[in-house]
């Protein structure tokens, strides 16, 4: 059985969902390639960033 | 293809003195047999050791130095050489210097059962269980970024609800208390009090955030504009509201904080830290992560994994009580920045408020970071201060807003600072609408996770559990129990379930009989290998038959031979009826017998090893050990004569007890002898001369216990001893494909693989 990394688990889980901001996909995966820091304040500043003005 | 084990070579291990090696071919099933004590489960000890770095018995009980061997002639390093069909073997030696990272792969996979641990999945907690499949699975990264996910949402759920809250608190200045207004009836109203006044009303609400019509509207003079100013404060000051207090989410705290289990909470930063340094790679080998001390890496490793299990129950607690006393923290202090905000305005405006009482914020985050409990009644007094205060700033604001609103110049106040508050209003709308996108994003991305994440799972255990049914029914066939499954149970949870005579029990172990429950253990670890391991083709299975009866026995090696042809299994026993039932049933299998264990030789087996003993003779006497030399000759001949006498059923004096493997050589002499006389009397004459130097060999040159007492023997005398031995061993043999005479037939007429050569000699 082949068991799927995070990353390809959230790939494939993005590649369903409709309507998803353009981009989004190639900067989450961007800030999942990161290993310094805190991974979910950086998430949730990317989930700002694409809430827009 | 996964890989099978062919070779396992153990040297000063556990029970084992010297060297012993077992031979799998080219990876073969095989059933080992051997009553309790006689060192079969080494081979499994040997194969746990080298494939997860740690004997889990002996981990358990801090004894991790016993896999050397501890008594007698150690013969050197203590390792574990395993050859495998692929990339998987290779050589551990004692202390084992490999860190975590090079089992990631194996941890996950599933190839060893023990009698003695057999129930330990099946009683494992729910969430025990939910961490083991976690890890099986492959699951914890992806477990890891489902909970940054779902940090993430939870902290804009917290930005959206205070943005939200602000909005609602400038709307309720607006409209005297309701929250109804839309930017429409906002906008109407304004325009309609802008008529009142004949001034030009706004187009949009957006206009309002133009300086310049408000100054073209209502004027730019200082007494307008400041009056304006202390309208606007008056207002604000009376949209203050006193933070909400939860006396229970912070009683919940103090409980927490003040029990037993506090003590674990500071830990499990510390343990994660650790785990999270093991598993990176990045520290010294033998060096604890923390402290820098000297330590046994691999028991360090587990009970840092055992430290987690017992300190991720605390960490959720903490969590889950820890998050509501931070929030109260926030809104104690966004309340106090607040009052300070409004004194600062007042101060400029040259009017002076009361001093903004003190709020214990910082007390509340320190006992959060400390866990330390709060002082309940110090937050409650320091909100009755808030409430005196709000009560105060507003007289005192009051006292100075102009008090005749009837001129017009009053009325141009009003509306500048109505229109202040609008813009205020809509800036916090806007905040709030981006905190709600955001949010919305977050809840969407984390919902679709955690459902696929949760089909996934229900995916995988479905297929689980139809194998688990399935094996379990072969086993117990005709019995009313069914439906056999592993099922999510709440979000952190497994469980096994089973109808039972039409009634669901999850556990089961209410209703199942303990050899019930261990026919589930090995059907889910059966099914559990067959549909996770990726590079594990072997599956070990040591002494589980224990509490199953003569019926369930048979089945079970049925189940073995007949359903898992394609595995290479490797079944330790100690029940003989199992053995001869799975040697019989599985004929293609290989069969070893451990017959005895002792403290100086170890483990015998029914597999005789005269060549080998006596190669490793030969190579001590050529480095000048003749007395350990003459101790390994004598204990080849002793091997030798004991499997002559066992192939020609030669007739031995009766034994009672266990130790028909250790005859003497006199005894075993006199049994070959008895039985050439009977049945090969050429060969006997033949051979005569050859036995009798041997006997002397025995009584001078092999005898260590003599030795010891008058002196060595010479190099020269044990080697001829040696020469004697090979000679002797030469005649069970044939000279064209070497391999035993008995190796076919029976002793009555037997023949060696090739037949040329056959027991009793045609021609000597």
């Amino acid at each position: 059985m082949h068991r799927p990394s995070a990353h390809e688990f959230l790939r494939t889980l993005l590649e369903t969902l409709d309507d998803l901001p353009p981009d989004f996909v190639r900067r989450l995966e961007e800030v999942l390639k990161k290993e310094d820091g805190d991974r979910s304040q950086a998430i949730r500043r990317l989930f700002e960033e694409f809430a827009g003005e | 293809m996964n890989e099978k084990v062919q070779r396992l070579v153990m040297h000063a291990f556990r029970g084992i003195p010297g060297e012993m090696t077992v031979d799998f071919g080219k990876g073969d099933s095989v059933v080992i047999y051997g009553d309790n004590g006689t060192g079969k489960s080494t081979i499994a000890d040997a194969l746990e050791w080298y494939f997860t770095g740690a004997i889990e018995l002996l981990s358990h009980e801090g004894r991790q130095h016993a896999v050397r061997y501890v008594g007698g002639e150690t013969g050197g390093v203590t390792s574990v050489e395993v050859v495998t069909s692929g990339t998987l073997g290779g050589r551990v030696d004692f202390p084992d210097e490999r860190n975590a990272e090079a089992f990631h792969a194996i941890r996950r996979e599933t190839f060893l059962l023990r009698g003695r641990t057999l129930a330990d999945f099946i009683n494992k907690t729910k969430t025990e269980k939910w961490k083991a499949l976690v890890e099986i699975l492959g699951l914890d990264a992806i477990e890891s970024l489902r909970e940054d996910l779902q940090r993430a949402r939870n902290e804009l759920r917290k930005i959206s609800k205070g943005a939200e809250e602000e909005v609602r608190t400038y709307l309720r200045a607006l409209t005297s208390g309701s929250e109804e207004a839309t930017h429409d009836t906002i906008l109407a109203n304004l325009q309609q009090f802008c008529v009142m006044l004949k001034v030009e009303p706004p187009r949009s609400l957006d206009q309002l955030a133009d300086p310049s019509w408000l100054t073209g509207v209502v004027g730019a003079t200082p007494a307008v504009s400041e009056a304006s100013d202390r309208e606007s404060l008056l207002a604000e000051i009376k949209t203050l509201s006193t933070p909400t207090f939860d006396p229970g989410g912070v009683e919940a705290w103090n409980d927490l904080v003040s029990s037993g289990r506090a003590r674990l909470l500071p830990r499990a930063s510390l343990v994660r830290e650790a785990k999270r340094l093991f598993d990176s790679g990045a520290i010294d080998k033998g060096r604890c992560p923390l402290c820098g001390q000297a330590v046994d890496d691999q028991s360090l490793a587990q009970r840092i994994e055992s430290a987690l299990v017992e300190v991720m129950e605390a960490s959720r607690n903490l969590e889950r009580f820890g998050d509501p006393v931070a929030q109260q923290a926030d809104d104690l202090e966004a309340a106090h920045d607040k009052r300070l905000s409004i004194q600062n305005r007042a101060r400029s405006m040259k009017l002076e408020l009361p001093p903004v009482p003190d709020i214990p914020h910082a007390a509340l985050r320190s006992s959060i970071e400390t866990l330390a409990p709060v002082a309940i009644a110090a937050i409650m007094s320091s909100l009755s201060d808030i409430r005196k205060w709000d009560r105060a700033a507003g007289a005192q604001a009051r006292k100075a807003s102009p008090r005749e609103p009837s001129t017009r110049d009053t009325q141009l106040v009003m509306l500048a600072a109505l229109c202040q508050q609008v813009n205020a209003w809509r800036v916090a709308d806007h905040k709030a609408s981006r905190a709600r996108r955001a949010l919305d994003l977050a809840e969407r991305v984390f919902d679709a996770y955690q459902q696929k994440q949760k089909e996934d799972l229900a995916a995988l255990l479905s297929a689980v559990s139809r194998r688990v049914a399935q094996i379990y029914s072969t086993l117990h066939p005709g019995e009313d129990l069914d439906a056999v499954s592993v099922e999510p149970w709440t979000a952190k949870g497994v469980e096994l379930a089973i109808d039972f005579y039409g009634s669901r029990q999850r556990p089961p172990h209410g209703v199942l009989s303990e050899s019930h429950l261990n026919s589930l253990a090995i059907a889910l670890f059966l099914a559990m290998a067959e549909r996770f391991n990726e590079q594990i083709g072997f599956l070990l299975l040591d002494d589980v038959i224990n509490s199953f009866d003569v019926e369930h026995r048979g089945r079970l090696a049925e189940l073995l031979a007949d359903g898992f042809s394609e595995w290479q299994l490797i079944v330790l026993t100690h029940d003989q009826q199992f053995f001869e039932h799975l040697s019989r049933r599985a004929p293609s299998w290989r069969k070893l017998e451990f017959t005895s264990w002792s403290y100086a030789s170890g483990p015998r087996t029914t597999r005789y090893e005269t060549p080998g003993i006596l190669g490793n003779a030969r190579e001590r006497l050529e480095s000048g050990d003749v007395h350990g030399a003459a101790s390994r000759a004598r204990r080849a001949l002793e091997e030798l004569l004991q499997e002559v006498c066992e192939a020609l059923w030669a007739p031995l004096p009766f034994r009672r007890g266990q130790a028909n493997d250790k005859r003497e050589i006199g005894e075993l002499l006199k049994g070959v002898r008895r039985t050439l006389k009977e049945r090969a009397k050429p060969l006997l004459e033949s051979i005569e001369p050859l036995l009798k130097n041997l006997e002397a060999d025995v009584g001078a040159t092999l005898n260590v216990a003599v030795h010891a007492s008058r002196g060595r023997p010479g190099a020269s005398e044990v080697a001829a001893a040696l020469d004697r031995i090979a000679a002797l061993d030469q005649k069970w043999s044939c000279s064209a494909c070497m391999t035993r005479v008995w190796h076919r037939g029976t002793p009555e007429a037997a023949r060696c693989k090739c037949g040329q050569s056959s027991f009793p000699p045609a021609r000597i």
